[in-house]
């Protein structure tokens, strides 16, 4: 008897063994699972951790801080230039193609003049529609006529104020944290009317995959973008 | 190529491990020196709901320091981030519920110090403790709020027979030090006894996230904790008991985010202060009854800051928390077959000037009913100056229909009043900018908020927040079988249901000018946790335990399921991130609640040759993919959300003792295959450490 159980209880034993290899075999290191991935396709434009008001804080009675709307910022697209001047005559000029505004410069205006925004009243022709395809799939801008259709104006939180209102990231209500929104691509018309696509993708220092960390450094911006400087609709990128 | 090596470090452990099993079957007769295993008779042993217990041995030879490094190998248990709560927020889960609704004990009486509802466990040594009992399932029958979905007991070192004393000594990676110092004596005839001790813990923390050039994720820190108790028999039935501890923690983490030339500082200093005393006075009285008098307080105070290199505050977090509690506990034993527990009592907590008065009062009785048939029925009422009365029951039956199967069944309910912050909290935050608004703060706020030009839109649901919340209630069942085919293996196999009603949910009420939330709570949805438990352990060979667990868990939110039936906005959709492609959502997307593993597994080798005064373990845990967070604004999980992956740690410790058990030498490995992920912080790499231990007693 004792011998009988004794033989079984090693069997056992190495039927144990082997599953602890086998674990430990399907539990391979995988590097923090941070895959980095490769934005560059030879014509984009790739901005990396584009700082925006990072001095400015939403919360009431935090020490040091200054408690006040972010402050927005421009930019143009063709010239990669940041400017932070918030004249009238600057917004109303056709100097900027994104306005990056309200909380965490995170609400991005195209440069319209005869639509609500920042370039009320100027001469940009800007507008802007979502497709939810990757970037590299997307290939044409639209017609003049189903531009105007489907124009957002800007895109900033996804489903906010109205479910309508699409955008680029979203808000997670487990861990309160931005999160940005994968294989959306915006169709752009630049101030000056070339068009172009865009894709913003992270409003994190240093775009990392998942923030772990409620104190992540933002806004730090990181998009890219292509814009057909022949006139044409083409967007083709590899 | 890294796999490769892992492979062999394995083969070798596994090589050694059969070297060790031949060994041992030519054992010789040598006295081994141990802790000797103490019967004691606590509250968490008479759960009507299952009971783990983890004894000092075990601890002894796991290695471990902190008590989350216990928890985190136990079946059905997982040590979780609560990032929404900041980097320091860590919790224990127990059967699918959140570190909130899991009670922690010393001795019997409450632990307090919470971070946003959860309690840390590094900041408890492992060094003073006797055993760890666990009770899963709600049990608030015997423990009152907060026991909802379970508790752990943790037992300090109670019975004293001889006068010794042991200096531990241990150093390892991360600059990790423990050094414990402890003593313990009896007096005055035996009629006293006293143990003393202490213990400082260092640990420089540890980095998984690659993005950050300086600073840690599970963060470093300073820990002392000092520990005595004292017990004197007055007389013959007469004994009293006094007992301490006391713990501070300092920690300071700072964090360097680098990337493209840009660097940020962020600066989290914690400060942390604990403590616990009380005072038991025993009477044996005539005929097998048995009075219990005690008073009980604990203290938490802390203080965390957090800020950037540029001196910003983002935000802190300071408070103090005072506990106070007497009791009066009676025992009676009718006879071998029939004995009962009550007591009565009342709380008082006070924190930064609110106070919060609770009395209560409980019966437990264990009838054997027959041979076979065992019963255990226990009741509770608390009451609280603000929520009222509640009534918990409980109930256990055991029936062994053979010598070798049995089969248990238990019922328990819990139930949780609202902590103060829910009451009333006013919090906005730094970074993401919604509010969040305690329930009595909710009509002041608003109207504050709207006079000051601060609100555009209030919603309809902010006119039910002003009703008083109600305490979240749990139902729990368990039925359960225990088989022993041959003698010394034993299988055990339970089934669990936790229903979780008037769940406690924000719910967002309002709308600030700049687009962001304000929430308030309100009791909305019910959740369930479901699954299976099952335990082999054998001890066949003498010295070699062999042991696996398995848990499935199914944890779910029913008001996510109703909503996706119902096709409420934003549950109504799913959209698959890799196309872009969005599709009507169903019931069958749903996966459940955030970070839980549908499947947990973990294997236990332990070994002792007496003869040669080795020891060794070797375990390993495996969890499934849990979920991390939403991916695809729809606020629920599904399939192509953020997971974090399936992944198993290994852990292996091997002790020699020499100097007839006076010296002994112990190396550890904890998560020997260095497995890490950026989406799980606060779980450390691999961490080797070596101690000496070195024991006075007499021979």
């Amino acid at each position: 008897m004792a011998i009988t159980i004794t033989n079984m209880y090693k069997r056992t034993q190495w039927q144990c063994l082997a599953f602890i290899v086998l674990l430990a075999v399907a539990c391979k290191k995988d590097d923090n699972n941070v895959t980095k991935l490769n934005y560059e396709d030879g014509v984009s434009t790739v901005i990396y951790d584009l700082a925006g008001d990072t001095e400015a804080s939403v919360a009431d009675g935090v020490e040091g801080k200054e408690k006040r709307p972010f402050r927005s910022f421009y930019f143009k697209l063709s010239t990669k230039l940041q400017s932070w001047d918030s004249s009238h005559t600057f917004k109303q000029s056709n100097n900027w193609d994104l306005a990056f505004t309200d909380i965490y410069n995170a609400l991005v205006y195209v440069n319209n003049g005869s639509a609500e925004g920042p370039g009320k009243g100027g001469s940009g022709k800007g507008m802007i529609i979502a497709v939810d395809s990757a970037y590299s799939k997307v290939t044409t801008a639209p017609d003049e006529a189903a531009f105007e259709k489907a124009n957002l104006r800007f895109a900033g939180w996804d489903g906010y104020p109205q479910p309508y209102n699409t955008g680029w990231y979203f808000y997670s209500l487990n861990t309160h944290l931005a999160i940005p929104i994968k294989n959306r691509t915006f169709i752009i018309r630049t101030a000056d009317g070339k068009y172009g696509k865009l894709e913003l993708i992270n409003v994190y220092q240093g775009n990392p995959p998942a923030v772990t960390d409620l104190f992540w450094p933002a806004p730090y911006f990181t998009f890219r973008y292509f814009i057909q400087e022949d006139g044409s609709h083409n967007l083709k990128t590899p | 190529m890294r796999t490769s090596k892992e492979l062999y470090t394995f083969v070798i452990l596994c090589c050694s491990s059969l070297y060790a099993f031949s060994q041992s079957d030519t054992s010789h007769t040598l006295r081994s020196v141990e802790v000797k295993a103490v019967h004691l008779e606590t509250l968490s042993s008479r759960a009507a709901m299952p009971v783990t217990v983890i004894n000092r041995k075990t601890l002894e030879m796991m290695g471990s320091r902190r008590l989350d490094e216990v928890m985190r190998e136990q079946t059905g248990i997982a040590i979780v981030n609560d990032v929404s709560a900041g980097s320091r927020a860590i919790g224990m889960q127990l059967q699918g519920f959140s570190s909130d609704y899991i009670l922690i004990l010393i001795d019997g009486q409450p632990m307090i110090g919470r971070n946003a509802g959860n309690f840390d466990l590094s900041r408890i040594t492992v060094s003073d403790i006797e055993r760890i009992e666990i009770v899963k399932g709600a049990s608030s029958s015997l423990f009152g709020s907060e026991a909802l979905g379970g508790v752990v007991n943790i037992i300090t070192r109670q019975h004293i027979d001889a006068a010794q004393g042991q200096a531990i000594v241990r150093y390892g990676s991360q600059q990790t030090q423990d050094l414990t110092l402890e003593g313990e004596t009896p007096f005055a005839d035996k009629r006293g006894t006293l143990n003393l001790s202490g213990n400082f813990y260092h640990t420089d923390g540890y980095n998984v996230n690659s993005f950050l050039s300086k600073g840690a994720t599970a963060p470093p820190y300073n820990s002392y904790s000092l520990q005595g108790r004292m017990r004197y028999q007055l007389n013959e039935q007469h004994s009293l008991h006094i007992a301490g501890r006391w713990a501070l923690r300092n920690s300071i983490n700072e964090s360097v985010y680098s990337s493209s030339q840009v660097a940020n500082t962020t600066r989290d200093v914690l400060h942390e202060n604990d403590m616990n005393a009380a005072v038991v006075w025993q009477a044996n009285l005539h005929k097998g009854w048995q009075l219990k008098s005690q008073y009980y307080l604990t203290r938490y105070s802390t203080t965390q800051d957090v800020s950037t290199g540029k001196s910003n505050q983002l935000s802190s977090n300071d408070f103090t928390q005072y506990y106070h509690r007497f009791e009066e506990q009676v025992q009676y034993v009718a006879s071998n077959q029939l004995s009962f527990a009550g007591g009565v009592g009342g709380n008082m907590e006070v924190m930064d000037g609110n106070d919060l008065k609770s009395e209560y009062a409980y019966l437990q009785g264990d009838w054997k009913v027959t041979e076979r048939l065992s019963s255990r029925l226990g009741v509770r009422y608390d009451h609280s100056d603000f929520y009222g009365g509640r009534l918990n029951p409980s109930a256990g039956l055991k029936f062994s229909l053979t010598e070798k199967l049995s089969l248990t069944a238990a019922f328990g309910t819990g139930y949780k009043t609202p902590d103060f912050q829910k009451r009333y909290q006013v919090f906005t935050n730094p970074q993401a900018g919604y509010t969040v608004l305690g329930v009595e703060e909710v009509a002041t706020q608003i109207a504050a908020m709207q006079a000051a030009g601060l609100i555009s839109e209030v919603r309809p649901v902010a006119k039910d927040i002003s009703a008083a919340l109600k305490p979240e209630m749990a139902v729990s069942y368990n039925v359960g079988i225990s088989y022993t085919p041959v003698q010394k293996i034993r299988i055990d196999v339970n089934g669990f249901y936790n229903q979780l009603h008037n769940f406690i949910n924000t719910v967002q009420i309002a709308t600030r000018t700049n687009f962001q939330p304000v929430y308030s709570y309100i009791n909305l949805d019910r959740s369930f946790t479901g699954g299976v438990e099952a335990g082999i352990t054998t001890h066949v060979i003498k010295g070699l335990d062999v042991s696996a667990g398995y848990q499935l868990l199914y944890a779910k939110d029913r008001g996510v399921m109703e909503a996706i039936r119902e096709g409420t906005y934003p549950y109504n959709k799913i959209r698959d991130n890799k196309t872009g492609d969005t599709r009507a959502s169903k019931v069958s997307d749903y996966i459940g609640l955030e970070n839980r593993s549908r499947h947990m597994l973990n294997l236990r080798v332990f070994y002792e040759y007496a003869p040669w005064g080795i020891s060794a373990t070797f375990r390993a845990n495996y969890k499934s993919r849990s979920g991390y967070d939403d991916a695809n604004n729809n606020r629920f999980l599904d399939t192509y959300d953020t997971f974090i992956d399936a992944y198993c740690l290994v852990y292996a410790s091997v002790e020699k003792k020499f100097c007839k058990g006076h010296l002994a030498v112990q190396v550890t490995a904890d998560n020997l295959m260095n497995y890490t992920d950026m989406l799980m912080p606060g779980q450390p790499g691999r961490i080797l450490m070596a101690g000496l231990k070195w024991r006075m007693f007499k021979q």
